[in-house]
């Protein structure tokens, strides 16, 4: 199959040809055009423009479209093996969606109950909100670097893109820009997303500083509200732990990121296990350095979360100082392209300095046009967030599916069907 | 005397509009329902299915503007089928009790008595209420999945599908009945297929309450009573 | 023309049936839309809700930027260095591929 490296997992949604009507509804939601089969007919996705976001999986209101890479026993095996450290990186998004499973009403916090029921199952937990922290650190720094030497006139050590800097922490997205706009590559963040960097520093520091074991002995497993990180972890690269454990005389080929379970794989998970989340003993894993996580990190799992977060920090790296309001409205909200700019004195040099900044979001309406811009040199923003899937990861493919809701985030209207 | 007399007094049973908006019917819902069936069961290959997708879109227009040009342009005929089907009595049990009589005189030739009938009798009665609310279902189904889907909540969609499915296999299967009984009652056949109109003494042996109740001479005729008939 | 010689008593309709009809219909018909533009309103109300609890767990945080989080720091302090620097590159920085060209 075209444009896939070796060992990537090349299908993970497919349409179940028993359950699909040839409805088209799932055609309204593809970013890729990558539903073949002609309305009225059975359809079929074409792995190959597939970027298995699962936004069709999650808007079909029949349940056609299927998550054919199932973990979950895998895992629950891992977890009895008592020579074996299962890790779970747990996604934001996954704690204000998981409750639905249970009953709960959507967007309920429950932190305390998701990391008492992961106890009770037996994993460790590294938050990949913590490692979305240390993102913002790279990638920041990253930028920054890019601003100094483009925008203020610096000379650099580091091998840097261009600007504008594109985010790099949808799979989904980074698939999206391989397949279609290769050319943009060289702007997109070198940064890995925090679920990668979350196995990478779990494999390592957490196996020296934190778990004290055997970093071959660590299962690490990403519990993620996105299908498409089921790709991204079977990516060949992504065995940087192991890479540098060859360097320290271990040896041993592993991924960073062994597998990984979506929102809905895990409850199916505490379900077969016998875990209510709604009854399940609280868990705050305070004495866990890897369990700790700031605010700026839990808003990755918003449109608009990874801008914010991002703004909190480059604005005091440059400025020196903390922002006084650090709720950045311009970059929230569910408008398909945001856009804004901060005005900062950077400290080293006091230059004035403006940050234009752009948040877009469904890449099937709104992130296209931004890129053809980009593409003809026009673009005015130094740094553009890209989110796949409507209103971000709290609405992505690997959520608890919600019956009453659908990912049209524009004005009402009607789609007329015909072939 | 042959039953489909030319001669004779004849009766206006269904006027022009209604007999435009049966056509409306048959061309819109019987390709809809044939369409229908093999949309559910999909035997066939890409293109084939798409194509009996776009004529089940265009009998469901025909079918939706039919009805809504009859509803305005003719609701006094609305209303007055309306009231008929539901409008139910001791006759009506009782003919629905020997089925019309219609079993016995197809299946064993024997001909029972069968309680008077106005204008619709009970199993057409029935078919109407199961037209009018299986219509109405079908229509309002239809188009929200047609239209709506990537909009609408799915768990309802899902819900609408079910009901269009089951609603559209009880009508489309019914329809054969009606065809069928409607062409066995050849006259009938004759009367909507034709100019509408009927002799006077085929409506009095199937439609005797009608005939008794709901029908007057037209203005500048000499009959004064219904049943009179005219010399020669 | 047809020649028929009896016609059906025309239909009547009082004007209380008249109004009866018209506000049963309306009613129907307005409740329906009603019910209708109301759930295909909500549609997004469960992504919005999802947002804002995400927007309430960085609101009730200890720490609200990235760089005062201390355990991420120490991971600096105890292993990585600084951002960007050689250790970062290999472990949290990575290349992408350029798919047109794959087989």
């Amino acid at each position: 199959m075209k444009g896939f490296q070796s060992q990537e997992v090349t299908r993970i949604i497919e349409i179940d040809s028993k359950t699909c009507k040839g409805c088209d509804s799932c055609k309204a939601f593809c970013p890729t055009d990558a539903i073949e089969g002609k309305y009225g007919a059975i359809h079929k996705i074409n792995s190959e423009k597939c970027i298995s976001c699962g936004q069709c999986l999650i808007n079909c209101p029949f349940g056609a479209p299927k998550d054919t890479v199932d973990v979950v026993d895998q895992v629950i095996d891992k977890l009895k093996n008592k020579n074996l450290t299962v890790v779970a990186t747990i996604a934001p998004a996954v704690r204000v969606a998981i409750g639905e499973e249970f009953g709960m009403e959507p967007g309920s916090l429950v932190t305390e109950k998701m990391y008492g029921a992961l106890k009770q199952a037996g994993f460790k937990v590294l938050d990949t909100v913590f490692t979305a922290d240390q993102t913002i650190m790279e990638e920041g720094m990253e930028l920054i670097a890019k601003i100094r030497h483009y925008a203020l006139g610096e000379p650099t050590e580091h091998h840097l893109g261009p600007l504008p800097q594109f985010t790099s922490c949808c799979p989904a997205w980074v698939r999206y820009a391989e397949l279609y706009y290769p050319e943009l590559l060289p702007n997109m963040s070198s940064a890995k997303s925090p679920m990668m960097m979350a196995g990478a520093l779990g494999k390592t520091y957490g196996a020296k500083e934190v778990w004290k074991v055997n970093p071959e002995d660590i299962f690490m497993v990403g519990v993620m509200p996105c299908t498409a990180k089921k790709f991204e972890a079977s990516r060949p690269e992504f065995k940087s732990a192991s890479d540098y454990w060859k360097t320290q005389g271990r040896s041993g080929s592993y991924p960073d990121i062994d597998v990984v379970l979506t929102t809905r794989d895990l409850a199916r998970l505490f379900k077969k296990l016998n875990i209510d989340l709604k009854t399940v003993a609280e868990f705050t894993d305070k004495d866990n350095p890897l369990a700790q996580y700031s605010g700026a990190g839990t808003i990755f799992a918003n449109t608009g979360g990874v801008m914010e977060a991002a703004l909190r920090t480059a604005y005091f790296v440059i400025t020196g100082k903390e922002l006084d309001v650090l709720e950045f409205k311009p970059v929230r909200g569910l408008k398909g392209v945001k856009e804004a700019s901060v005005t900062m004195v950077d400290t080293k040099t006091g230059k004035e300095v403006t940050l234009k900044v752009a948040v877009a979001h469904g890449t099937k309406q709104n992130v296209k046009a931004l890129l053809e811009e980009t593409k003809a040199g026009k673009s005015p923003y130094h740094f553009i967030e890209i989110m796949n899937c409507p209103a971000g990861c709290v609405n992505g493919g690997g959520q608890p599916i919600n019956p009453m809701g659908t990912s049209w985030l524009d004005k009402a209207k009607a789609v007329l069907p015909w072939s | 005397m042959s039953q489909h007399d030319e001669h004779g007094p004849r009766v206006l049973k269904h006027p022009l509009i209604s007999r435009l908006f049966h056509w409306g019917l048959i061309l819109g819902f019987l390709p809809a329902a044939l369409t229908g069936f093999f949309i559910w069961l999909k035997p066939f290959g890409e293109s084939l299915q798409n194509v009996i997708m776009q004529i089940h879109i265009v009998g469901a227009c025909i079918l939706t503007l039919s009805c809504i040009i009859y509803t305005i342009f003719a609701l006094d005929r609305v209303v007055a089928f309306t009231r008929r089907i539901f409008t139910w009595d001791s006759r009506d049990m009782a003919w629905m009790k020997v089925c019309g009589g219609y079993p016995q005189k197809m299946l064993l030739g024997k001909t029972i008595p069968v309680p008077p009938m106005g204008k619709m009798n009970s199993g057409q009665k029935q078919m109407g209420i199961m037209m009018l609310f299986g219509g109405i279902l079908l229509v309002v189904t239809g188009w929200a999945l047609y239209a709506f889907l990537p909009v609408a909540p799915k768990a309802a969609m899902y819900w609408f599908d079910m009901v269009h499915l089951v609603v559209g296999i009880v009508l489309g299967v019914s329809v054969f009945a009606h065809i069928f009984l409607g062409i066995y009652n050849w006259g009938e056949f004759l009367c909507m297929f034709g100019d509408g109109t009927q002799p006077l003494h085929e409506a009095e042996h199937h439609n005797p309450v009608w005939v008794e109740n709901e029908i007057e001479p037209v203005k500048g005729s000499n009959i004064t009573t219904p049943g009179q008939q005219q010399p020669g | 023309m047809a020649h028929y010689d009896y016609i059906e008593k025309a239909v009547k309709v009082s004007r209380r049936e008249f109004i009866g009809i018209v506000g049963v219909a309306g009613a129907i018909l307005w409740t329906g839309a009603y019910v209708a533009t109301d759930l295909v309103q909500d549609r997004t109300k469960y992504i919005k809700l999802r947002a804002q609890g995400i927007y309430n767990d960085d609101v009730k945080a200890k720490v609200r930027q990235s760089h005062n989080n201390q355990a991420v720091t120490d991971v600096y302090k105890k292993f990585a260095q600084n951002p960007l620097s050689n250790l970062a590159e290999e472990l949290f920085h990575t290349k992408y591929v350029d798919r047109t060209k794959l087989v």
